[in-house]
This record gives C-alpha cells, structure tokens and sequence, in this order.
C-alpha cells in the first residue's frame, strides 16, 4: 500500500448490534494476569481507543461485575506517536488506526482480542513500559557529535539517494512492533531492528560515519546484530514503513568489510 | 575505537560457515557419490573405495566432518532453543523458512545420527551390522539390503529433503548476515536460486536412494546406459576437410 494511494474503506455490511472486547487485565507489574470481556453497543468508525473510552465510562464486564476502568497508553491518535501500541487480535499495531470494522471483516467474529505487548514489562492493563528501546538507542549511540566550541559551518552534502533512504529510517516512533513480533527478541538476548536501524540511520550521515566504529560495537555484543534471524516480520509489521531488513543487510556489510575483513587492511 | 568482537557474535559466525563450507561441500560431494549407484554396484563400490583411497583420510574426517559437524549442529540446536516462533500470528513466508529452517535442524541432528550409527558404524539393531566404511567391496549390497525396508528409505529420503532444504535456505542466510545480498530485489532473486538448488538436491538425492532398489533410480534408464563402444577408427584414407 503506498502511503498517498486513496484507500476505499471497506465495511461491515451487516454490523452485529454490539461487539466484545477481551481485554486482559493485570492490577500492577507482577500481578497475576486474567481476562475480562466487555460488551458496548456498535456504531460505525469505531477504532479500538474510542471504544476502550466507551468501555471506561461504564467498566462493567459481560458477566455484570463491576470492575476498574481499563488503563491503557495513548496521545497522537494519528499513527505517528506509536505509544498507543497493543497485541489486537493476536498482531501488534496501533489501537488509534485499528478501526473495528477492519477487525470484524478479518476475524470474522464480533469479539475483539486486546492485551499488551508481551515483550516489554506490563505496568498495568494495556500499558507498557518501553524505556527497553532508549537504552538500546543509548547502547548504538544513536546519535551524532555536533557540538563544537566554535562554529563548525555547513554539514557535508547529502546525496539526494541517501537522504531519502535516511528518511524513510528517521520514521521510526520505537513502537515497539518489531520487537514485538520478532521470533528472536526476549529475555534480553537481542538487539532488536529498531536500534540497528537507527544505528545505520547516523552510520549513513557524513559525520555519523566518523564513529562508525562505535556504533558497530554496540551492535557486536553478545545481544547483538548476529542474533537476527531473518524471520523478516519486523518489517512486514512495522507500521511506518521503515526498511528494517535492509538496515539489517547494510549493517551486515558494513560489519563484514569493516569488523570481520577490517584486520587485512592492517 | 577498534571493533571488539563478543563471543556470540564469532560463534554465529563460525555456525554460518561451517554449515557452508565444511558441510554443505560435504554434502554436494556425498550426493555426488551416491549418485553412482545409478550406473551399477561395481561403480558404487569403486566409488566408495576411491574415497577410503584418499590421502589424510581420517583427519579429513575429523576435521573436515566429524568436528564441524558437531560444533553446528550442537550449537543449531541452542540457537533453536533460543526461538519464539510465532507462525500463528504472523504467517508470513519467510517467518514459516524461520521455523522451518529450525525444524529442518533438529531433525537433522536425530537423522544424521541416526545414519551415522546405521551406515557408518553399522549399530543399529535389525539393519545392516556390517559399517560401509571398511567394507568398500560389500557396500552397495549394505545399503541395498537396509533400503530394501521401505521405511529405511522413507527415513532417508525425508533426511535427504531436509537436508537439501536447510543447506539451500542456509546459502540464503549465509548471503543475507554477511552482507552479500541487501536489497528486496535481490532477496527474492537469491530465494528462488537457493529454492531451485533445494529442488535440485532433492530429486538428485532420492533419485540416489531408489537407485539402490532398481537400476538409474527412477529416471529413465538410457540415462545410465553406459556410453556405446566408440566406433573403430575410420579406414585410413585421404582425410577430408
């Protein structure tokens, strides 16, 4: 789907008069986890936060319980802030785009799974704690040296071919998707796409390109890029279309002509 | 700052090459070997003694192998331990080659044993007790008499489909982590050459198999026909040009 295509929406012809949410919930960070299912009224354009906000004003689950509003992350509500992310119906997007029309057609039910994502620590409900992705960004140095004590003029041109590549890179909102569907992310034990991706963002810069060897290192410990395999969701899910598997690739070369062959240079 | 390699970095490494170079020549040469069973016992057997003929024979073995061999797939099955495959969820192609990729590997690792003990040492019980390894002269009729049971020959044809398929995705892998292959284009060129090889290796490798039953295997038999007899050199004459 290219991003300027006009997307007819699809609907639901014959909407069910109300639709479930099974929401799982968890009171705090290493409570015991469980699910409750809810029931609101359907109307049409509903996406999963405005219907988690019906669910608010009246946290009453199928079974007449009456329970805690539902806590959930949420702020652009336009797809671009990614704090809004969630397992729905067993795949990571964004709650604000996943619209429940789309979601019936797909599942073909009137019941919506909604629980959060599994590889991140569980604060409460549906909210994460994602803090996991800037220490990684911290660890490739994700960033490039400016600062001078005097100034240091215009940067280096930037051909037209890699400024574009570096922007569909400088999308990123770390979502957290990737991680989320990667067969080899958890327990700690690896990287992750997003960070290399980033790294290879500021590798690609002129200056960045200086400190390569710093953000190669980051990439090489014992989490690092060589525990990718290839399995190739992150970039299937990612919802900004960042090429993730292609900054993986790079980064690979850079790492076999630079760290790998680096010592038939000496 | 110079670049400092982390031991899980090198061992990922060391698995991707040895499964390239050590191993998957290996293999191309075994099909290679058992292929002439299609042309007959005698040119198995002369094969099979060719191979007990070749110089540093049992360092070859067991640096060129044995060694490689165990380092990949004991450290293939670690790597499998560590997935999370989530198929269900996420069904896409080269996700299910993921699973597949580690699946393929761990039967691996029970049928390479498995063929190990049968052929090589000959200690399985029921099958062959008499190792091909030694016995250059009776090997043909070693393996025939075990491929004679039908499921020591489904046994073998599936390793031999495993195999293929993980050394051909392998060469897939290898490309991608070093950095050979980068792009989507060339993602999908590199696939459908190593899915091609796999198909290849297949047909190759259970065509082998079923040569040990019938004569050429299941391919048709003018293809193992030996060469006719060249024709008697021409009277000698006035050659003309």
């Amino acid at each position: 789907m290219t991003t300027n295509a006009h997307v007819e929406k699809k609907r639901l012809e014959n909407p069910p008069s109300t639709i479930k949410f099974k929401i799982q919930r968890r009171e705090k960070e290493g409570a015991a986890a469980h699910w409750e299912t809810f029931e609101i009224p359907y109307r049409r354009n509903l996406n999963v936060i405005s219907a988690l906000m019906d669910i608010r004003k009246n946290p009453v689950t199928i079974d007449g319980k009456t329970t805690t509003p539902p806590v959930w992350d949420m702020s652009c509500l336009e797809q671009v802030c990614g704090i809004c992310t969630m397992v729905i119906d067993g795949r990571v997007r964004q709650s604000c785009s996943a619209l429940i029309d789309d979601l019936l057609l797909a599942s073909g039910g009137d019941t919506v799974s909604l629980a959060p994502m599994s590889k991140f620590p569980n604060v409460r409900d549906l909210k994460v704690d994602r803090s996991k992705m800037f220490e990684h960004l911290k660890k490739v140095e994700a960033w490039i040296e400016l600062d001078g004590s005097y100034d240091l003029g215009p940067g280096p041109a930037i051909s037209n071919e890699t400024a574009q590549e570096r922007y569909a890179l400088s999308r990123c909102m770390t979502c957290g998707c990737c991680l989320e569907a990667c067969p080899q992310y958890g327990d700690d034990n690896y990287i992750g796409p997003q960070a290399i991706a980033q790294a290879r963002l500021f590798n690609m810069h002129p200056v960045g390109k200086t400190t390569i060897d710093n953000r190669l290192n980051g990439l090489l410990d014992d989490d690092g890029i060589g525990n990718c395999g290839n399995a190739q969701n992150c970039v299937q899910v990612c919802p900004m279309s960042v090429p993730l598997t292609k900054a993986i690739y790079e980064t690979n070369r850079d790492i076999t002509v630079n760290a790998l062959f680096g010592w038939l240079k000496k | 700052m110079a670049i400092k390699f982390s031991n899980t970095f090198l061992l990922r490494k060391l698995h991707q090459i040895t499964g390239i170079v050590p191993l998957g020549i290996f293999f191309f040469v075994h099909m290679f070997t058992n292929s002439k069973a299609m042309n007959g016992a005698a040119n198995f057997d002369k094969a099979v003694k060719e191979i007990h003929d070749i110089p540093y024979l049992l360092l070859i073995e067991i640096f060129g192998i044995f060694l490689p061999l165990l380092f990949h797939s004991v450290y293939g099955v670690l790597i499998s331990s560590e997935a999370k495959p989530n198929v269900m969820n996420y069904g896409y192609g080269r996700n299910w080659f993921y699973m597949l990729q580690r699946a393929t590997g761990i039967f691996l690792f029970l049928f390479i044993l498995f063929h190990l003990l049968n052929l090589r040492f000959g200690l399985i019980p029921g099958l062959t007790e008499v190792a091909v390894a030694g016995n250059a002269d009776k090997a043909f009729s070693i393996v025939a008499s075990d491929f004679q049971k039908t499921w020591v020959l489904i046994v073998y044809i599936l390793g031999v489909i495993a195999t293929a398929w993980h050394l051909a995705y392998g060469f897939f892998l290898f490309a991608v982590d070093w950095g050979i292959v980068i792009g989507e284009k060339a993602q999908k060129m590199t696939l459908a050459g190593c899915a091609a090889l796999a198909v290849l290796l297949s047909v190759v490798g259970i065509n082998a198999a079923f040569a040990f039953r019938s004569p050429c295997g299941l391919m048709p038999k003018a293809l193992c026909e030996a060469p006719a007899a060249p024709a008697k050199a021409a009277p000698a004459g006035p050659t003309k040009f």
